[in-house]
Parts: C-alpha cells; sequence; structure tokens
C-alpha cells in the first residue's frame, strides 16, 4: 500500500488530464473577464460585487473539482442514490419554504449563499442515472419498458417536483440530460417509436393546460418577438441587437453599451453570452463556442477511454449537462430558441451553477486520472 | 466494484455510440457559427444602428423667438426661462405610480394622467413625449426633482416660455403662441415649404404680430444628443469616445428682433384712458407717414396665459364673450361710419361744386324727401347754415342735401380714393375690407337699382357704407396731409442678434389725390382746406360736438361718429340710449389728426356700446394725442399752459351728449 501511494503521489500530475484543466481555466478567464465588464457599468453599482463573489464561487469550484479528482469515482456508486435522495428533499423543502424571486421558488437561503437544489440535482440525477444504466445489459438489443421502468421513475419524482416551482427550464434541462444517457445507453426501437408517437400527441395537451402563461408568451414572443418589442419580446430583441452590433471584433471591453447601459436583461446570469458576443463581437463568440466544442471532444475522449462502463456513462452525463446548458443558453440568446432562463456553464454568474460544474467536472477528470488503473 | 475495475472491455460495448455526439456537437457548431455570422457581420451594421438607437436620445433645443420692441427699442415682448414637465411613454415602469405621485404635485388627477400616457401610447407610439404641464412654478419644480430619480419616465425640461410684460394691453396686435395644432402642422408646412420646418409640439404664432413674423422672429432649433440607459436616464460612460466622431450636438440659432413702430408710452395711454372709462371697443394710433403708434382692442386675452397651458375654462370664456376678447376690432370689424363719414362727402361736394365754402343751406330738424321724413339727431334742426357749421356741429339735413345733389356714384368715386372700402395692407393677417358702395356694386350684389333715398343715408355714414378703424383713422390722415396717401405700417425692421438690420419698411406714400387720379377725380388743396377747418371747429369751435376734450397748446381737428347697432325708430333714436341694456347701445366714433394746422398724428377710437361718440370716443383719442405731445413736443404743452390761463377743462360727465348724431 504504502509503494503504491508514493508511486502515485510521483505521477499524480502526469496523471491529471491537463488538457480538460486548460480548457476549463480558459473558459473561466473569459467567463471572469466577461462577468467583470457586465457588473461594472455606469450605473450597476448593486451587482459590482457580484464579481468577487463569483471569483469566491470559483476558488471553492477548483476546490471541489480537486477534491472530487482524487476521490475515486466509484465511490459514487455507493453514495449516489444518498445524494439523490436528499437533494429531492431539498427540492421538496423549496417547493414549500423556498424564497421567491422572478414568480418562481426555487432557493434555500443560506444567508452568505442562496442555494439552488434544482441545479444540484442535474448531478445528482446523473450519478444515480450512470449507476442504473451502466448495469443494465441488454445484449445489445436495448433497453425494454421493464429495464426503462426504474430510470424513468428517478427522473419523473424530481421533474414533477421542479416544474411545480416552476422552473420550466431546470425540468427540461433533467430531461434532456436523463434523456440523452438513456437514449446513450440503447432503448429498444418499438419503444423510440411508440415515445416519439406520445409525445406529439401529449405535447399540444401540455401547451394547454401545463404551461404556465408566461412560458406559452415566450415560446410565442421567440415566434415573432417584432410583435411586441417592449414587453414579452424585449427581452429577445435587446439581446439579437447586442449581439449583432458587436459585428466583427466586437465594440470592445466594457463599450458595449447594449450592457453597459443596461438595455441587456439579466446580463450577468443568463444573457452574458450576449455581453461577450457584443463587446468582443464574432471573433470572441466563435472562440468561445469553440472552446466548448473542444472540452465536449475531451469529454468524450475520457468517456471512451474509461476503465468502465459507469465512468463513461458518468463522463456522457456531465458532457450532457453541459453541452445542453450551452446549446439552449446560445441558443436563446443567439434568437434560435425561445427564452428559457437556463445558465451557461461557466460564464454565468451564480454560484450553484459554477459548484455543480466543477464538481461534474472533477467526477470526469476522476474518470480520466484512473484509466489507466487496471 | 471489483465488477468494473475487472472488466475493462465492458467499456467498449458504448465505443460505436460516441460518433453521434461528435456529429450532433459539430453540427451545433456549425449552426451557431452560421448564426453568429448573419447577425454580426451580414446584419451586423443594421443591428449596430438599432442599437445606437438605443441609447442615443435626440432632444430638440428650441430656438428662443425673437424679441418684440417698440420704435425706441422697450419690450414688448420677451422670454423667460420656464420649466415645463414631460413623460417619455418608453421608459415609464410603473404607470399608476408615477401618476400618483406626479398628479398631487402638478395638481391633475393621477387617471387623467393614466388615461394621456396609455391614449398617446396607443395613438403616437412610446416614444413620443407627452407634455404634462408647462410653465411650472418654483415649488412644483422642486417637488418633482425630487421624486425624478425614483420615476423613470419622468423628465423636467426647461423651457423657454414667451412673455407679454403688457399682458392684455395690445394683445391682438401682438398676438400669441401655442403648440401648432394636428390641423395646422400640414398647412404651415406647405406654406413655409423651403423655408421652415414644422414638427409636432412646435410652438408658433398664432395670431397678430407673432403670426405674421413666424419665419423672422422664429430661429432655428437645436439638437442634442444625449446617451441614455435603458431606464432614459442620461448616463456618461466611463469611456468617453464611445459617442462616436460623427454625432455633435447643434445650437439654437436665436431668432430675430422685430422693431416696430408702435411707442410703449403712446401704447400704454391708450390703454389706461380705455381703462379709466371702462370702454370696449378699438383705438389705432398712427403717425402721419402711416406708422402705427398705437393699437388696441378691448375687451383683450391675456398672451401670457397662452404660452403656458390655457384652462380650457379660460379658453370657453374667452370665445363665448359676447364682446369678442380674441377679435382684433381694429381691421377685423366693419361699422357704419356714422357722422365721421361727413367730411368725405363734404370733400366731393365741394371739389364737385355742388356747394361752396359760403353757401347757406337751411338745415330743419327734419326733411322730407318724397313722403319720407329724415330727421336730424337734433330736434329743433339747425337753421341757416354754411359747411363749417354743418361740421361743426354734424347736420344731418346739410348732409342729406349735399347727397342728393351729389349722387352716390361721385361720392364713391372721390371716397374710395380715400381708401374706404378697400383693405389698408397693414402687415396682420384677416384684415377686412369694409364697404363702400355706388349704384353699380348695388346691381350687382343686391339685384337691385340704387334708390334716390339711399344717397340721404349713405351721405350721413349709414346704409351700405362699412369701414373698418383701420380706414376711417388713414382717410383722417390723409385729410390731414391734405390728400397724400399713406401705406399703414407697424413692422419698422427686422434685426439680428448682433443688431444688424435684415429688413425695413419705410413710409411710402400710395397717392396724392391734389394730382388727378386714374379715375379723372382729384381734390384740390382749397377743399382739403375747408374740410380741415371745419373738423378742426368739431373740437375747438362753440358749438363743436366734441369741444370739451382740449389739449393745451395743441388743436385736434377731428369728426364724432355713431354708428347704429340695430335700427331706431325716430322716438327711440331719440331717447336715452344709456337707459338701454348695454348690448343694444350704439358705438361711439371719434377720429382726429394733431395739431390741426400741420398734422403729425391721427388717432382714431371706436367705442363699442358707448352710445355717443363725443363722451365715449373723444375723450381717449385726447389723451392719446396728449400722450404723444407731452412725450414728443413737451415744449408745445408748456407753451399752452402758459397761454391758457385757467381754462376750464369740462368733465365728461357735464358734457351734453345730445349734440351728435
Amino acid at each position: 500500500m504504502e509503494l503504491s501511494v508514493s508511486y502515485e503521489e510521483k505521477t499524480l500530475l502526469k496523471r491529471l488530464d491537463w488538457n480538460l484543466i486548460l480548457v476549463i481555466l480558459a473558459l473561466n478567464v473569459i467567463g471572469l473577464i466577461n462577468l467583470y465588464s457586465a457588473t461594472h457599468g455606469p450605473n450597476s453599482k448593486e451587482v459590482e460585487s457580484l464579481f468577487v463573489n463569483q471569483i469566491v464561487w470559483l476558488i471553492s469550484g477548483w476546490s471541489v473539482f480537486f477534491i472530487a479528482t482524487l476521490l475515486d469515482y466509484a465511490l459514487v456508486l455507493k453514495i449516489g442514490y444518498i445524494v439523490y435522495f436528499i437533494n429531492l428533499l431539498a427540492i421538496v423543502y423549496v417547493d414549500f419554504f423556498g424564497k421567491i424571486a422572478l414568480g418562481a421558488q426555487r432557493w434555500i437561503d443560506f444567508g452568505f449563499f442562496r442555494y439552488q437544489p434544482s441545479e444540484t440535482m442535474k448531478l445528482a440525477m446523473i450519478m444515480v442515472l450512470a449507476k442504473v444504466l451502466s448495469a443494465r445489459n441488454t445484449m445489445g438489443k436495448g433497453m425494454g419498458f421493464k429495464e426503462l421502468m426504474w430510470p424513468l421513475s428517478l427522473l419523473v419524482i424530481p421533474f414533477v417536483l421542479i416544474m411545480k416551482q416552476p422552473d420550466l427550464g431546470t425540468a427540461m434541462m433533467i430531461t434532456a440530460i436523463s434523456g440523452t444517457m438513456i437514449l446513450f445507453a440503447r432503448v429498444r426501437k418499438h419503444i423510440l417509436i411508440s415515445a416519439a408517437i406520445l409525445i406529439s400527441f401529449s405535447l399540444p395537451l401540455a401547451w394547454k393546460y401545463v404551461l404556465h402563461d408566461y412560458q406559452k408568451n415566450r415560446v410565442l414572443t421567440f415566434l415573432s418577438p417584432e410583435n411586441d418589442p417592449r414587453k414579452t419580446g424585449y427581452n429577445a430583441l435587446q439581446s439579437k441587437y447586442a449581439v449583432g452590433s458587436g459585428q466583427f471584433f466586437g465594440k470592445g471591453f466594457r463599450k458595449g453599451t447594449q450592457s453597459q447601459l443596461e438595455f441587456l436583461p439579466e446580463r450577468h446570469t443568463d444573457f452574458i453570452y450576449s455581453v461577450l458576443s457584443e463587446e468582443h463581437g464574432f471573433v470572441g463568440s466563435i472562440t468561445t463556442i469553440g472552446l466548448f466544442c473542444i472540452l465536449f471532444f475531451l469529454l468524450i475522449r475520457i468517456a471512451y477511454q474509461s476503465r468502465d462502463k459507469f465512468g463513461a456513462m458518468l463522463a456522457v452525463g456531465v458532457l450532457c449537462y453541459i453541452f445542453w446548458h450551452m446549446f439552449v443558453n446560445v441558443g436563446m440568446v443567439i434568437g434560435l430558441l425561445p427564452i428559457v432562463g437556463v445558465p451557461l456553464p461557466l460564464l454565468s454568474y451564480g454560484g450553484s451553477s459554477m459548484l455543480t460544474t466543477m464538481a461534474g467536472l472533477g467526477l470526469i477528470s476522476s474518470v480520466a486520472f484512473r484509466k489507466y488503473l487496471f | 466494484m471489483a465488477d468494473y475495475v475487472n472488466n475493462p472491455d465492458e467499456s467498449k460495448e458504448y465505443w460505436g455510440r460516441y460518433k453521434y455526439f461528435y456529429f450532433f456537437i459539430s453540427m451545433t457548431f456549425l449552426t451557431f457559427a452560421i448564426r453568429l455570422w448573419y447577425l454580426q457581420i451580414i446584419s451586423g451594421n443594421e443591428l449596430r444602428d438599432f442599437s445606437e438607437k438605443n441609447r442615443i436620445k435626440q432632444m430638440k433645443i428650441p430656438a428662443p423667438r425673437g424679441l418684440i420692441l417698440d420704435r425706441q427699442g422697450k419690450v414688448l415682448v420677451q422670454n423667460l426661462p420656464g420649466f415645463e414637465v414631460v413623460l417619455s411613454p418608453q421608459y415609464i415602469s410603473n404607470l399608476e405610480e408615477l401618476a400618483g405621485h406626479v398628479g398631487p404635485i402638478v395638481g391633475l388627477e393621477p387617471e387623467k394622467i393614466i388615461t394621456r400616457v396609455q391614449r398617446s401610447r396607443r395613438v403616437n407610439g412610446p416614444f413620443a413625449l407627452i407634455k404634462l404641464k408647462e410653465n411650472l412654478s418654483r415649488e412644483e419644480v422642486f417637488r418633482l426633482k425630487r421624486i425624478h430619480l425614483e420615476t423613470p419616465g419622468l423628465e423636467i425640461r426647461e423651457t423657454i416660455l414667451r412673455h407679454y410684460p403688457l399682458e392684455k394691453n395690445g394683445a391682438q396686435l401682438f398676438g400669441y403662441v401655442s403648440e401648432i395644432s394636428k390641423k395646422q402642422l400640414p398647412l404651415l408646412n406647405d406654406l413655409y415649404k423651403g423655408i421652415l420646418k414644422f414638427e409636432q409640439g412646435d410652438i408658433i404664432g398664432k395670431s397678430g404680430i407673432e403670426e405674421n413674423l413666424e419665419k423672422d422672429i422664429r430661429g432655428t432649433d437645436g439638437v442634442s444628443f444625449i446617451q441614455v440607459d435603458a431606464h432614459g436616464r442620461e448616463t456618461s460612460l466611463k469611456n468617453p469616445n464611445i459617442l462616436g466622431e460623427k454625432i455633435s450636438d447643434q445650437d439654437a440659432t436665436h431668432g430675430n428682433n422685430a422693431v416696430l413702430t408702435i411707442d410703449r408710452d403712446v401704447q400704454e395711454a391708450a390703454y389706461k384712458s380705455f381703462k379709466k372709462l371702462d370702454r370696449i371697443g378699438a383705438l389705432v394710433a398712427m403717425k402721419s407717414d402711416g406708422q402705427v403708434l398705437a393699437w388696441l382692442s378691448e375687451p383683450a386675452f391675456d398672451p401670457n396665459e397662452f404660452a403656458a397651458t390655457i384652462s380650457p375654462q379660460t379658453w370657453n370664456q374667452l370665445i363665448n364673450d359676447p364682446f369678442k376678447p380674441m377679435r382684433n376690432k381694429v381691421i377685423q370689424d366693419h361699422h357704419s361710419p356714422g357722422s365721421t363719414f361727413k367730411p368725405f362727402v363734404a370733400l366731393a361736394a365741394l371739389e364737385e361744386k355742388k356747394i361752396t365754402e359760403t353757401q347757406i343751406i337751411y338745415a330743419p330738424g327734419v326733411f322730407y324727401f318724397g313722403k319720407r321724413p329724415y330727421h336730424d339727431h337734433q330736434k329743433g334742426g339747425h337753421g341757416y347754415i354754411n359747411i363749417y357749421d354743418a361740421l361743426e356741429r354734424s347736420s344731418n339735413v346739410f348732409f342729406y342735401q349735399l347727397g342728393i345733389k351729389l349722387g352716390i356714384d361721385k361720392m364713391y368715386d372721390y371716397i374710395s380714393l380715400l381708401g374706404i372700402g378697400q383693405k389698408t395692407g397693414i402687415e396682420l393677417a384677416r384684415e377686412v375690407p369694409g364697404n363702400m358702395p355706388n349704384a353699380a356694386w348695388k346691381k350687382q350684389y343686391r339685384g337691385e337699382e340704387w334708390q334716390e333715398g339711399e344717397n340721404l343715408s349713405t351721405a350721413i355714414g349709414q346704409g351700405f357704407v362699412n369701414t373698418t378703424l383701420m380706414q376711417m383713422t388713414l382717410a383722417y390722415n390723409t385729410i390731414g396731409l391734405k390728400g397724400k396717401v399713406y401705406k399703414p405700417y407697424v413692422i419698422q425692421k427686422i434685426v439680428d442678434q448682433e443688431g444688424k438690420v435684415l429688413k425695413e419698411n419705410f413710409p411710402q406714400m400710395v397717392r396724392d389725390l391734389q394730382q388727378v387720379q386714374p379715375n379723372g377725380v382729384k381734390i384740390s388743396e382749397h377743399t382739403f382746406d375747408i374740410v380741415r377747418e371745419g373738423m378742426r371747429r368739431v373740437a375747438n369751435g362753440d358749438r363743436g360736438t366734441a369741444r370739451f376734450w382740449k389739449i393745451p397748446g395743441v388743436q385736434m381737428a377731428g369728426k364724432t361718429g355713431t354708428a347704429q347697432v340695430m335700427g331706431f325708430s325716430a322716438d327711440q333714436i331719440y331717447a336715452n340710449c344709456m337707459s338701454r341694456p348695454i348690448h343694444m347701445r350704439h358705438h361711439g366714433w371719434f377720429v382726429a389728426f394733431a395739431p390741426a394746422d400741420n398734422p403729425e398724428i391721427t388717432v382714431g377710437v371706436l367705442a363699442e356700446h358707448s352710445c355717443h361718440g363725443n363722451t365715449g370716443a373723444a375723450p381717449i383719442v385726447r389723451d392719446v394725442i396728449q400722450a404723444y405731445f407731452e412725450k414728443y413736443h413737451p415744449e408745445m404743452i408748456a407753451d399752452g399752459m402758459k397761454n391758457i390761463k385757467i381754462k376750464k377743462v369740462q368733465s365728461a360727465e357735464k358734457a351734453e351728449t345730445t349734440e351728435d348724431e
């Protein structure tokens, strides 16, 4: 044992996936520069302190990252369900006693930190699904109805609770992440087909009975934002102006009028990418999503090289987590998708998002760390 | 755990599935890149424009209108700094709250503010400003400024307030300014095409000199560009060059000043005299060369109330007032001239040799033409009198006979040359021409032949004759100058802010009646001398109808007159006019020039519903002429005071009032 420890210590630095760390760091730097601009407009006294907060989150995030890296991710197999159920309890608590913000109950207020359990739920979901799905051995045929029951139940419970808050964005995110993981684990064709039929029939019903008016408005506005430029279309339109007015090289650091003069709503959280596009133009925008793509490819490589199915499934889950957030957030900012309150990982301001993302990446780093351990 | 560590090959089951991820991620990157290219490169310029419009607010800097000054540079109309409160709907975040805060301060009901904002949003869109109240008091400004920062959409703006220090005095001459109406906007833009461009919300001259000189005194509005944030607050970015170089402010250009021929002192003397006697009606005083010295129309409005927002109550009061304060009665109303017409008939009769200087005519109390009796205003008549007596005492019967001898067309030939029945051409808008009839006119417009009897009524200024006060004053001025007809004017010059004269008007003689005119008629100097002497006696003779109003050292020459507002029978005419309801009383005329032998100034007064020319109008004319000479020829007044020792100046109350027709 003593020997192996000294061996591990010697090769610790070598075994770390430095590419992963560097890409994350690059996105962190872009995120901080951008957040500084977004929180330091001429009239933004009340958000200036957020920049310092974010640095604290970032340091905490990296701590979590390295702790997770050093721990064997096999530990997740043991504590996955515990994390999941504690998280579920937290969501139940939030649903009934949580802090109301922007018309929805989402947070538990710890004073220094407003904890958003639905955010960490995404990671808990990845943990339990990775455990369940990697244990399924379907002999290449894909999962049948019976095999799908348990993973779907694990999904439906938090989904309903989060929809109740109401937080459509997070609920959709959890569904998208879980759905992708399930699909990756393979589902039988006839089930896929019937699921597709079922969804296409239930969508109109959901539109009528499940969605709130503000959510319907967002979708309608997405389809024609110019109809109502002062109210629901405002965000979409202002974001479009911000992105477009950046042109090729952007207006420059802290010179983006759309963000500095507060025409952009939620500019340090959901619309952080607009700030970036306005101030750093096409060059900055492409560089950023390019870095995300590199990150995704790195994650896929880690999954590929994983020593076991569980590690691979974990890596796929975290990949889905970051990809879907980036997909929906950037898609919304550049006007390809309706307005949904979803943060951009590593760039948006927010402790829950930052810690969850870094913890997830830490897990993957742990998978990468142990790929040579046979 | 051991299972996983011991089965590394198991994870190979997934290997074939990663290609879907690669594919989907690449497609996403491609789609986003295309979209970004489209937004930032293809639509970049357009969207940059939109983002610029977002933050750059164009603010109009209204140009101060030029001042209006009197002939000596005294201020008649000026500008004062003021404040107004406007709302910009695009920045209003909570309309109810705003209305609740602002309403009580400016004295408007919050509900009304809400409906106004909603209507404006609907009709004019969210970017049109709504002027809530102009001419704010200091306290209102102070209270609004306190809530200004917490109330997005509320703006307090400095304005230039037009100020009329003379208030109601001469209001119709100077006019007033107020916001351009929707109806006027296209009309004025058409009228001033290429010279001026009006926009909604512009303040324009609506009447009088303000309207007439719009293009001279208006000035050019400036523009200022300010940067605002999403809440409409003015913001400076820390980086100064963000505003770019192509946008720069443009200063407003002050309008040119207008110098009028008006003399503020004479104007004020006229107003004082009107007020002292509590008269309504009109007054115009002009120098012999046509320069208008004073101009009054009573009752009047206070133009200062228009410069601020006029209340609907005040407006209704003004337009429903039976005595028409909005009307410029000097040129916009015409009346029968009554006996003030007689000197014109005298000129025609003398020149046509229908009567001579010394010829005596019997003028009893009643004159029968055919079977119809024509009355003199004095029951006993005047007996045997000559032309001087007839003018001095204003004998109707004497002039009836001149009317018969002359006939309408001869009267027309002479009298129209004096300008009766024609616009005088004064600069102000909406002048009416009045009417001087002749046989052809009646045939054309009434479809009837001229009746002999109508010569009688015309000869004493009744019937179809209608004249404006401006015409009468000009005609008397012509008699004073023995035939020189001048064009009246009130705008002396337009001067820019550096004092450079841009435009100047000079006295302009239109014709000299001592020369033969196109219609073959002229009036000799001798004829003028006779009539002038008769007019001098009106104010100075022992039996002159206006003999009670004299100025020490200056003799006036003039004529009184009465314009009937409705037909009365002979008995009613003799009945005491003053006992009738005010709107049924006659108008009194008095027009005079002075000094009688070498006139410098002519003053006409129409005293509405004052019953008589002598008591109603003459004292005002006297006051104005006296004020003129006290200012410009004090030595004449002083000499007069020395010469006339303890001369009793009888008061207006004691004057006999029946002598005047």
